[in-house]
């Protein structure tokens, strides 16, 4: 019978498995992924030139920080869905945490700032490329995360590319930080999180033909 | 001589450390517990048995995914209603004209599934046991013995649920009315 044929042969040669597969999966995969995006913005984009002092003010590290931890934490929820019996996907009420303590800041940055200059926070001077790069710059890590996702088994396809793509785009917009200058908490929490939406909306759309097994 | 959610949880953990000779008598296991899980879903006798191997074939590639703290059967039908599922929209992609019945079969399945999302809403309303006896008897078409063993409790405790869950229902209804 064909079917014992197959069980023989799927057995014969058994590598064991080490505990905590995805998690060793999934971080070689990103971190080969982050890599990539950070080589693309060092080579390409070029470091912002006041880094050095910039990494001494709290800005820097607020958006680091917003955009970080939306990125690790849509990295945890990935690993989550890696599993097929993960049926419904855990809420996504932390992302108000740190939208919350951005907007915040942003307010607090308008408050200081008379009217005039509102347009000037808003927009900054990169706001029309800022979106797209981070999007670009998502598309390496998203990559690397199809990767790992071959040999795992994800039965929600389109959210498990939309956390894929929130993750990468999370990371990415993380690494664009050594780039950026813009200082305004405004200016993160529009463009940035609408780069790193674009990423997730990109990656619900691709994961439903890439996922597949 | 089905094997239970114990059995079949060590031979899987036994296996992912790469004892081939458990890993060989839980696919053979599994073999006959997915024959009759796809048996029942679908009735082209051929199309079972390619779900069957393809779904080993699965289990076996992607056994990383397991956590060894859950259910192994909950695992094991989430990879099998997937790969049932799959095999369902390709199936609509590759059809022609010709099989219109087919099509309609499988538009019902997908009025059923929207229809689902509104019971799913229902047994939202219930204890998480009872709405799990009901999901997998019920909607799942799992047998009562195979919920028992997925869930770990008695097959009187999955019967009593199952019946306790549609009377509070069935109260909750005819209050609505």
């Amino acid at each position: 019978m064909q079917t014992e044929e197959l069980i023989r042969k799927l057995s014969s040669d058994l590598q064991p498995v080490p505990p905590r597969a995805i998690e060793r999966r999934l971080g070689g995969a990103v971190t080969v992924g982050v890599l990539v995006t950070l080589a693309l913005v060092i080579a390409g984009l070029g470091l912002r030139p006041d880094l050095a002092v910039a990494i001494t003010g709290g800005m820097f590290w607020l958006k680091l920080g917003y955009t970080a931890s939306i990125g690790l934490g849509a990295l945890g929820l990935t690993a989550q869905l890696a599993r097929p019996e993960t049926s419904r996907i855990a809420p996504l009420k932390w992302l108000l945490i740190p939208i919350a303590l951005l907007t915040a800041v942003a307010l607090a940055q308008l408050l200081e700032m008379p009217p005039a200059g509102w347009g000037h926070l808003w927009m900054g001077r990169s706001w029309k490329l800022c979106p797209i790069l981070i999007f670009g710059l998502a598309i390496p890590i998203y990559l690397g995360l199809i990767v790992a996702f071959r040999r795992f088994a994800p039965s929600r396809l389109a959210a498990t590319g939309a956390v894929a793509g929130l993750a990468s785009g999370g990371l990415a917009a993380a690494i664009y930080c050594l780039h950026c200058p813009e200082a305004s908490a405004l200016f993160v929490l529009t463009w940035y999180t609408l780069g790193m939406a674009l990423a997730a909306l990109a990656g619900a759309l691709a994961g439903t033909r890439l996922l597949r097994w | 001589m089905r094997e239970s959610e114990d059995e079949l949880r060590a031979l899987m953990i036994a296996g992912l450390a790469g004892d081939a000779r458990a890993h060989q008598t839980l696919l053979a296991a599994l073999a006959r517990l997915l024959q009759s899980f796809f048996q029942r879903r679908h009735r082209d006798a051929a199309d079972v048995e390619d779900l069957v191997q393809d779904t080993l074939i699965a289990i076996h590639t992607r056994r990383s995914t397991y956590d060894p703290a859950r259910p192994v059967t909950a695992w094991i039908y989430a990879i099998a209603r997937y790969k049932l599922i799959d095999h369902l929209r390709r199936r609509r992609l590759d059809t022609s004209i010709e099989g219109l019945e087919e099509i309609l079969a499988v538009e019902g399945f997908e009025a059923a599934t929207s229809a689902r999302m509104d019971v799913d809403r229902m047994l939202d309303t219930l204890p998480a046991k009872q709405a799990a006896a009901i999901r997998d008897t019920r909607l799942d078409g799992l047998s009562v013995a195979e919920a028992a063993e997925q869930r770990g409790i008695s097959q009187s405790d999955v019967k009593i649920s199952v019946h306790r869950g549609l009377k509070a229902l069935a109260a909750r209804l005819k209050g609505r009315r």
